[in-house]
C-alpha cells in the first residue's frame, strides 16, 4: 500500500504541470477561451464562498466584480494607468466599496442579508447602466478594453493580446487565490470565521468582535471579486451592466454549492466541473443544455446536500471502510 | 392635475395588486418553511401558459381558467415541496441549499417552457373588451377586472388564513413550529399546503396579469426581482407587509413615471427601500 503523504502532493505536481503544459498541448482558441474563463469564476467562486466562510450569501458579489471591473478599465483608458497598476488599484477600491456596504449590511443575517445585498446589486446595476452615460457607457458599456502588456525595453516583450499569454496570466492568479484561501482557512483568522459562521453570539462571548470579522471577511472576499472583474474585462475586452446583475452570481454561487460549502477546494472544484460541463459536454444537446444543466444541480443538491467534495468520503463510508 | 391623481391611483392600484399577489405566496413559503422560492417567477409564467392554452387557445371560460391555473399549478408546487424542498429543509445551510435548488428549476422550468411553448412572446387575447371612461379618467376593462378579482384573491386568502381550520394551522406553524406540532397540526401537510397555495397565487396572477402583459418563458426572472423588492419592504414572513409592500411599490411607480423617467424611478425606489430598512430592519410590517 502505498503511503497517503506520498500520493497526494504527486497528484498536485503532476495536476500543475498538466495545467501549465496545456496551452503546448493544445492551441485551439475555444478550449483555451473557456479554460481562461474557468480560471476567472474560480477566483470569483473563491471571492463568494470567502463572505460564505463568516456564514452570508453575498446576493450583490457580482456587482463587486462589477465595480473591479469598471475601476480597472477606467484606470487603463481614461487615467492611461498601466494594467499592472490598474488590477490591484481596482481590488482595492473593491475592498473599499464593500466596507460602508457590509457595516449597513452585516447588521442583518440570513435571508435578510441575501436580500438587502441583492438590492444593493441592483442598485448599482441600474446606475451604471442609466446615470453618468459619459463615464460608463450606459447599458451599451465599454468597449474596446486594452489587453495587458509587458515591454522592458527590449529584453522582454510580451503581449498578452494571444489566448494562450493571457491563460497562464489567469492561471497563476488563480492558484495565487486558491493558496491565500488556503493559508487563510488554516490561520487563526480562518478559525475565528468559522466560529462565527457557526454562532456569532458565542463568538462573541470570548471576545471577538463580530461585526469587526465580518467586515474583515466581506472586504476580503470583494477584494478578490475585483481581481475576478478586472481580470474579466480585459480578458473578455467588452463589459456591460447585465454582465454583473443578479444573474451574473448566480451561476457561480451555484459553483460553490455544488462544490461544496466553507471548503477551500470546493468552489474550485464546483467551477470546474460546472463549467467543463456545460460548455464541453453540453453544449451539443442544443436546447436542452440548460435543462439538463439545471436537473443536474436540483439533483445534486438535492442528494449531496455537502456537494461534490464530499463525494470521496461518501464513497468510502459506503465502501465500508 | 385632478386627472393625473386619479389615473395614476388606478395604475398604481393594478400593478402593487400584481405585485402583491406574487410576493404574498413568496411570502407565505417564507414564513412556514423559511426558504426564499426562487422558482417563484416560473409559477407566474407558467399561470401565463395556462391562460395562453385554456383561454386563448381551446376557448374555456376565463374564470375556469385561473381556477385551472390554481389547481394545476398549486399541484406541481405540493409536488416540488415534497419531492425537493422539504427534505432540505432538515440540513444546515437551508437558505442557501435552497435557494440554488429553486435556481435550478428555475432553468428547468423556462428551458422546458422554450422546448414545449416556444421563445417567442405570447399574447393572449383579453377576456373583457372595451374601455370605461368616467369622470376624465379611462381605464380598460381587462384591467379593472384585473383589479376586482386580484383583491378578490386576496380577499378569499385573508378568509381561508383567518377563518377555516388549516388557515389557522398555517398561521400557527409560521408562529412556532415546534408548538403547533405539539397541538397535533401536521407540520409537513401545513407546508405542502402552503407552498401550494403560494404557488397557486402566481400562477392565477399570471392569468389576470397575461392579458395585459406578454407572456413568453422568461418572464418569471422580472417578476421575482419585483416580488424579492415587495418581499424585503413588506417584511419577510408578513402577508400584510406583502400586501402594503407591494400596493407600495406599485404607487411609487405609477406615480414616479408620471413625474421622471423609468430608470430615476427605480433608484428612488431602491433608495426609498434601503432607507426604510435602515430604519425598520425587519421591513414594514415584519416582526422583531
Amino acid at each position: 500500500m502505498i503511503k497517503r503523504d506520498i500520493v497526494v502532493p504527486t497528484c498536485y505536481t503532476g495536476l500543475l504541470i498538466l495545467l501549465f503544459a496545456i496551452p503546448l498541448i493544445t492551441q485551439e482558441p475555444y478550449t483555451l477561451h473557456i479554460l481562461c474563463l474557468i480560471g476567472i469564476n474560480i477566483i470569483f467562486a473563491c471571492s463568494i464562498n470567502a463572505i460564505l466562510n463568516v456564514g452570508e450569501l453575498n446576493l450583490g458579489q457580482a456587482a463587486f466584480m462589477g465595480i473591479g471591473a469598471y475601476s480597472s478599465t477606467l484606470l487603463v483608458m481614461r487615467l492611461h494607468l498601466s494594467f499592472w497598476f490598474a488590477l490591484p488599484i481596482a481590488m482595492i477600491i473593491t475592498a473599499i466599496v464593500s466596507l460602508p456596504m457590509g457595516y449597513v449590511t452585516l447588521r442583518f443575517k440570513g435571508a435578510y442579508f441575501l436580500l438587502f445585498t441583492f438590492l444593493f446589486a441592483e442598485l448599482v446595476r441600474v446606475l451604471l447602466s442609466n446615470f453618468w452615460i459619459g463615464l460608463f457607457g450606459g447599458i451599451p458599456g465599454l468597449t474596446n478594453i486594452p489587453r495587458p502588456f509587458i515591454h522592458i525595453r527590449s529584453l522582454l516583450q510580451v503581449n498578452f493580446s494571444s489566448k494562450a499569454h493571457f491563460y497562464y496570466l489567469i492561471l497563476i492568479l488563480t492558484l495565487f487565490t486558491i493558496f491565500v484561501m488556503q493559508r487563510i482557512d488554516r490561520s487563526r483568522i480562518g478559525m475565528v470565521f468559522k466560529a462565527i459562521s457557526q454562532s456569532d453570539a458565542l463568538a462573541e462571548s470570548i471576545g471577538i468582535s463580530s461585526m469587526k470579522v465580518k467586515l474583515l471577511g466581506c472586504a476580503m472576499g470583494c477584494f478578490f471579486a475585483g481581481m475576478a472583474g478586472s481580470l474579466y474585462a480585459h480578458f473578455v475586452g467588452v463589459i456591460t451592466p447585465p454582465d454583473f446583475s443578479l444573474h451574473a452570481v448566480l451561476a457561480p454561487i451555484a459553483y460553490v454549492v455544488v462544490g461544496g460549502i466553507g471548503s477551500v477546494l470546493g468552489p474550485v472544484i464546483g467551477t470546474v466541473f460546472l463549467m467543463m460541463l456545460s460548455h464541453f459536454f453540453l453544449r451539443q444537446f442544443g436546447l436542452y443544455e440548460l435543462l439538463i444543466y439545471g436537473v443536474i444541480i436540483v439533483f445534486i443538491i438535492r442528494f449531496m446536500p455537502e456537494g461534490l467534495i464530499s463525494l470521496p468520503r461518501r464513497l468510502r463510508i459506503k465502501l465500508g471502510k | 392635475m385632478e386627472f393625473f391623481l386619479l389615473q395614476g391611483v388606478l395604475n398604481g392600484v393594478m400593478l402593487g395588486l400584481f405585485y402583491a399577489l406574487v410576493a404574498l405566496g413568496l411570502s407565505l413559503i417564507f414564513g412556514i418553511m423559511g426558504i426564499v422560492n426562487f422558482a417563484h417567477g416560473e409559477m407566474y409564467m407558467l399561470g401565463g401558459y395556462v391562460a395562453y392554452y385554456l383561454f386563448g387557445i381551446f376557448g374555456l371560460n376565463y374564470f375556469a381558467s385561473i381556477i385551472a391555473a390554481l389547481i394545476l399549478v398549486g399541484g406541481l408546487g405540493a409536488l416540488l415541496e415534497k419531492i425537493i424542498f422539504r427534505p432540505l429543509t432538515t440540513r444546515p445551510q437551508v437558505a442557501l441549499t435552497s435557494l440554488i435548488a429553486g435556481l435550478g428549476l428555475a432553468w428547468v422550468f423556462q428551458m422546458l417552457a422554450v422546448i414545449c411553448f416556444g421563445e417567442l412572446d405570447k399574447k393572449v387575447p383579453s377576456a373583457f373588451k372595451g374601455i370605461i371612461s368616467a369622470a376624465g379618467i379611462v381605464i380598460s376593462k381587462e384591467r379593472l377586472a384585473a383589479i376586482i378579482l386580484g383583491s378578490f384573491l386576496i380577499l378569499m386568502l385573508n378568509l381561508f388564513l383567518r377563518r377555516t381550520k388549516a388557515g389557522s394551522a398555517i398561521r400557527a406553524v409560521a408562529q412556532d413550529k415546534e408548538a403547533a406540532a405539539l397541538q397535533g397540526v401536521n407540520v409537513n401537510r401545513i407546508s405542502a399546503l402552503s407552498f401550494s397555495i403560494g404557488c397557486g397565487l402566481a400562477a392565477s396572477t399570471g392569468v389576470l396579469m397575461a392579458p395585459i402583459f406578454i407572456i413568453n418563458p422568461f418572464v418569471g426572472s422580472d417578476v421575482i426581482l419585483k416580488a424579492f423588492l415587495v418581499v424585503i419592504l413588506g417584511g419577510l414572513g408578513s402577508i400584510p407587509g406583502a400586501m402594503l409592500g407591494g400596493l407600495l411599490m406599485g404607487f411609487i411607480e405609477s406615480f414616479g413615471c408620471l413625474f421622471f423617467n423609468v430608470p430615476t424611478v427605480n433608484v428612488l425606489s431602491f433608495i426609498l427601500i434601503l432607507i426604510t430598512l435602515i430604519v425598520r430592519p425587519q421591513g414594514l410590517l415584519g416582526r422583531d
